[in-house]
């Protein structure tokens, strides 16, 4: 990859999430760490639970108000955790921004979409409202919303769902941000959408040189704009890799699983797909040693004692890392391990 | 949305002449006439009386007069208030009522909803336990309880204001019972306001704002709190039904010449004309600030629509 070299813009370290409720705390996210590079995207990846939007909304400070972050995220050099949200906000929208899954819900209904992408303009950079609002329609030019000087006048429900997803994306990109955060940003959009988005995305991440993390449960979505891929577990990072490595060989079982639950194309498509057995672990009561061990086909004694760590290079490193005891060793032989 | 005002305002007519031709009705099968009094009237005065103000004609008849006489907005004459027309009586007494009712509804908006935004922002916290108390208070106790308190503590003994009475113009003779009048509405749109806003701080569009990375302040007062308000603008007709039966408690506490008194004089007196005229003028006072709050919801969240 050809960012390998580029300097780190979102630096994750050792983060915890712990919310707590009425009937305890529930750990959503434990020590995840993951470092991403300017110009690079990583996608994260895992079921749903597995704490791959938590872990983001504790970056963006977005979290609801009963949770406790530990652990560290550095933008550049500034560290996001533990800010009050005054210190936040000279970052997110500006350095930092986010895109959510729904973007029939995600935008302020009574608000024009000019005067929500040119409200961040105009607070952050102090632009004039002249100059907010030809930045605003040159951005929805940018991200390819149809008929564009129209739309800066219309309300969100003016709009249709892909278009949405594009006004977010405007916002999001409004102050030129370092880091884009995109959750699921393509899941709520049909088929012929989701292409389109995932392709906008794509270009937009080359042509500024943002650091991307594109949050998804769609291994499809990965293999098309990732360069390295994070399969989030339980919780924890369970797999850290290149996109071709991760998908073409994967380390970790519940990858592998992940894998072969996939439909594929060239596949002729009788019987059912793999499904993987059991369910995801409930997260106030994790089993001991391996969170996927009790769904493993290759757990065994040491999987239930104790956890397996994050072996590999160091997540800034970029290439092979993997969390298990008995990481597969050959090509895609998934298929028969669920 | 000019469309659908004027087929609203179109709709009020029939309305209001549902509410004119029931309540007409309704008063005469009540017991009693005018002229029914303490000292019995001999009966050939009395069918004089009948006969000059036409109470003598069947029903139908008298209905249908009365219905000729309000389309040329004449309300009749009042049975009791000698020399008086309803009309005089109502301009008299209803820009007084207006005036107390109005200011209270106001009153209440301005103070209602930032406390109630301020709950909501410090949940749970004491600031909002202790807006929360102060609001059911507010709201369990009547008005004919917190008036004479009100002019005792800063009537009489600190001599704040005035106890009671009116004089035109006179801004301090409203103070007392416009806060008694709004204390209610205070509390309630204080709690509805908190209720949604709440509901509304958890939505994604809020998420957004927050991630943009704009201060709270804007992300409330700018992202939340205007959908956070279309409860409080639903209440708004009830409220108004509220102040204006509230105000003729208010009214008799602190001697004011407004008309809330007539309304329930009238039916007391079976005054079938005074009493007509208030329902007639309280009718169409509830039916357009029902109108009002209609659409203020469009302008609240554009997604209504108006078809």
């Amino acid at each position: 990859m050809s960012q390998a070299d580029a300097p780190v813009a979102l630096d994750i370290d050792q983060l915890s999430v712990v919310f707590d409720t009425p009937d305890g705390s529930l750990a959503a996210v434990n020590d995840f760490s993951l470092a991403i590079r300017r110009g690079e995207c990583v996608g994260v990846v895992g079921e749903s639970g597995a704490g791959k939007s938590q872990s983001f909304l504790a970056v963006m400070g977005l979290l609801a108000a009963n949770a406790r972050v530990s652990g560290q995220a550095r933008l550049g050099t500034e560290s996001l955790i533990g800010r009050d949200v005054a210190e936040l906000n000279r970052f997110r929208g500006v350095k930092l921004s986010m895109i959510f899954q729904d973007p029939m819900t995600s935008l302020t209904p009574h608000m024009t979409v000019g005067e929500q992408i040119a409200e961040s303009i105009i607070h952050h950079l102090g632009s004039s409202a002249e100059a907010a609002r030809a930045r605003a329609l040159a951005l929805l030019e940018q991200v390819q919303v149809t008929d564009a000087p129209r739309r800066l006048d219309q309300y969100p429900h003016e709009l249709s769902g892909g278009m949405r997803q594009r006004v977010m994306i405007a916002i999001a990109l409004a102050c030129d941000p370092e880091v884009l955060i995109a959750d699921e940003p393509t899941t709520a959009l049909d088929v012929t959408i989701q292409a389109q988005i995932l392709a906008l995305l794509a270009t937009l991440k080359r042509e500024r040189g943002m650091a991307m993390a594109l949050i998804t449960h769609d291994l499809g979505v990965v293999a098309g704009i990732a360069d390295r891929v994070a399969v989030m577990y339980a919780g924890r990072v369970v797999e850290l890799g290149t996109v071709h490595e991760v998908l073409k060989a994967p380390k970790h079982p519940y990858t592998a699983a992940l894998l072969a639950s996939m439909p594929r194309i060239d596949d002729a498509g009788t019987g059912p797909l793999p499904a993987i057995g059991g369910q995801p672990p409930n997260p106030r009561r994790l089993p001991s040693g391996c969170a996927f061990g009790p769904r493993c086909a290759y757990a065994d004694d040491a999987c239930r004692a104790e956890r397996p760590s994050l072996i590999g290079p160091s997540s800034i490193e970029g290439t092979r890392s993997v969390a298990c005891h008995h990481p597969l060793d050959g090509t895609r032989h998934a298929r028969e391990s669920t | 949305m000019l469309s659908y005002a004027l087929r609203r305002i179109g709709g009020v007519i029939p309305t209001l002449f549902i509410i004119i031709t029931l309540s007409f009705f309704v008063i005469r099968i009540a017991p009693g006439g005018p002229f029914d009094d303490e000292q019995t009237l001999p009966p050939e005065i009395k069918a004089n009386l009948e006969a000059a103000y036409g109470l003598d004609k069947p029903l139908l008849e008298q209905y249908g007069r009365y219905l000729a006489g309000l389309v040329q907005g004449d309300f009749g004459p009042s049975f009791k208030f000698k020399d008086f027309s309803v009309t005089e009586l109502i301009a008299q007494g209803l820009p007084v009522s207006l005036m107390l009712g109005l200011s209270a509804v106001l009153l209440a908006l301005m103070i209602g909803i930032p406390l109630g935004t301020l709950a909501a922002l410090r949940q749970n916290s004491p600031t909002d336990y202790g807006i929360m108390s102060v609001a059911v208070l507010g709201i369990a106790l009547p008005g004919f309880v917190t008036g004479p308190l009100f002019a005792l503590v800063f009537g009489l003994h600190l001599r704040w204001f005035p106890v009671a009475g009116w004089e035109a113009g006179e801004f301090r003779y409203l103070v007392l019972p416009v806060i008694t009048l709004a204390l209610p509405v205070i509390a309630y749109i204080a709690r509805l306001t908190r209720g949604s806003l709440l509901e509304v701080l958890r939505t994604n569009h809020v998420r957004t704002a927050r991630a943009k990375g704009l201060p709270e302040r804007r992300v409330i007062l700018k992202h939340a709190l205007r959908p956070a308000l279309l409860p409080v603008v639903s209440y708004l007709g009830p409220a108004t039904a509220f102040v204006i039966t509230g105000s003729l408690v208010v009214e008799t506490v602190f001697g004011l010449p407004g008309s809330g008194r007539y309304l329930v004089q009238g039916a007391i007196n079976r005054d079938y004309t005074l009493v007509m005229g208030m329902i007639v003028v309280y009718g169409s006072l509830t039916l357009t600030l029902n109108l009002i709050a209609d659409l203020l919801y469009g302008w609240l969240d554009p997604r209504v629509r108006y078809d």
